[in-house]
């Protein structure tokens, strides 16, 4: 199976990568770990006639929490990212999503920022890095911007970012106290999987552990973006955390969902929907679980 | 456009000219001869084409020889010593671990990575670190059998040729 003709372009700046990107714009693909992008390129999908590798800027490789603020390169891999210990204490849903996705092998190559810019709903790190509220950097040869995650997604394989733009950081604020998230994605396997329906729950306690001030849910592969389950997230502020409440949101949360059947995807939408409610229950279990620690 | 690239394969150094679209899969077997990287679903999904590159395993299929340039490889073809088969290999063959064999390189490698870090592995680590090989043959039973019984034998971790 060949790939098909390009041009390789290996820049060692982001600077330099954004001057290519911007000379050849829709002719130019970026490569990061390759795992999607040269499958789909193997599949004839698409065929960029330039492939401009971001792989071996150094700058994009790096993991910062000096500032109070995680800052994620976007060449940051997988298996680093599921094996780092700031990562685990405090932002545990997104180790979760990163040891959930692919094999050992796909998570050494598959990068933070290629997880989030190939935009499925499947992926397993958006929805964590959504509930936690994170921000991606997108920066060109004029410009560098900062979008909200949950703003990023426009559909399936489709995201904010312009042709001269490259996604080069993720950004997430330390949660506040009292804060806890959970992540599961369901599939067949537990390895080398397209994932059947995943959740990522994030909550926020009052300092008496009480009171939930603050919840975000975030529902996978049952729509063509991750989606907000909203009425699930105002029907939990302001109520105490326990599992009726959560079991109610949980309800909540199905009725947020749009599946598709199972002539479209891998599995019916009624087992989509039963499964989004039950992984909405758990991951706030995990979430209350995490906060009151 | 042809580039040269260098790399270290097994130990041994190499100058190359690779075209931009040829995988590092294809120039090992095309080029250098290893044929113990197998070409199974070219698609990152099988693991018959691992090799470790700088100490990690990778899917050969989805890198680019050019971004080997200046890596280390390590192919199945580079465990055996003057001294014999690699304690891994041996042990894949004493405990009938390999049917058709084609799964049986990567599955080496990928365990070779995980016995270096973690010398005495539980199965279910064990099970984690091959869970990018599939097998259509033994069921797994046997090749878990087989590295279980490497971290029990205490050779310590195996040689650092990665």
């Amino acid at each position: 199976m060949l790939l098909p003709k390009f041009d390789f372009h290996e820049p060692t700046t982001v600077a330099e990568a954004c001057q290519i990107i911007a000379e050849y714009r829709e002719k130019a693909g970026i490569l990061a770990g390759g795992t999607d992008l040269l499958v789909a390129m193997k599949k004839k999908q698409i065929s960029p006639q330039h492939l401009v590798s971001i792989g071996r800027i150094d700058e994009l490789r790096k993991l910062d929490s000096s500032s109070g603020m995680l800052k994620i390169g976007a060449c940051f891999t997988v298996a680093d990212t599921a094996a780092s210990e700031v990562i685990g204490k405090k932002w545990g849903a997104l180790r979760a999503g990163a040891r959930a996705l692919g094999s050992p092998q796909i998570r050494n190559l598959a990068t933070i920022g290629g997880n989030l810019v190939s935009a499925s709903s499947a992926a397993d790190l958006p929805g964590s890095l959504i509930s936690y509220g994170a921000r991606v950097v997108l920066t060109s040869t004029s410009k560098t911007r900062v979008v909200p995650l949950d703003q990023f997604f426009l559909g399936s394989r489709r995201t904010e970012i312009g042709y001269d733009e490259i996604l080069t950081e993720i950004q997430i604020d330390e949660p506040p106290p009292y804060s806890g998230a959970g992540y599961i994605s369901l599939g067949i396997r537990a390895s080398q999987d397209i994932k059947i329906v995943n959740v990522a729950s994030f909550i926020t306690l009052d300092s008496s552990g009480k009171t939930i001030r603050n919840a975000r849910i975030v529902l996978g592969c049952v729509g063509p973006t991750h989606l907000r389950a909203a009425s699930a997230e105002k029907l939990l502020i302001g109520e105490g955390p326990s599992e009726a409440v959560f079991a109610k949101a949980a309800e909540a949360a199905i009725r947020d969902s749009a599946p598709r059947g199972a002539r479209y995807s891998r599995a019916s939408a009624g087992y989509k929907r039963a499964m989004v409610g039950e992984l909405t229950r758990r991951t706030l279990g995990i979430a209350w679980k995490e906060a009151l620690e | 456009m042809k580039k040269i690239i260098r790399l270290t394969v097994n130990n041994e150094e190499h100058q190359l000219a690779v075209e931009p679209n040829q995988t590092l899969l294809d120039m090992l077997r095309d080029q250098l001869g290893l044929t113990g990287a197998k070409k199974g679903c070219e698609m990152g999904e099988c693991g018959a084409c691992t090799v470790i590159m700088d100490g990690i395993t990778v899917n050969s299929c989805l890198v680019l020889a050019m971004q080997a340039n200046g890596k280390r490889i390590t192919t199945i073809e580079g465990l055996e010593t003057e001294q014999g088969l690699h304690p891994i290999q041996k042990a894949f063959i004493e405990k009938g671990a390999i049917q058709c064999g084609f799964c049986t390189s990567g599955m080496i490698l990928s365990a070779k990575v995980l016995l270096d870090k973690n010398p005495k592995p539980t199965e279910e680590e064990i099970r984690s670190a091959l869970s990018g090989n599939l097998c259509r043959c033994t069921g797994y039973q046997k090749i878990v059998e087989a590295v279980q019984s490497v971290s029990e034998d205490d050779v310590g971790p195996a040689r650092q040729e990665s």
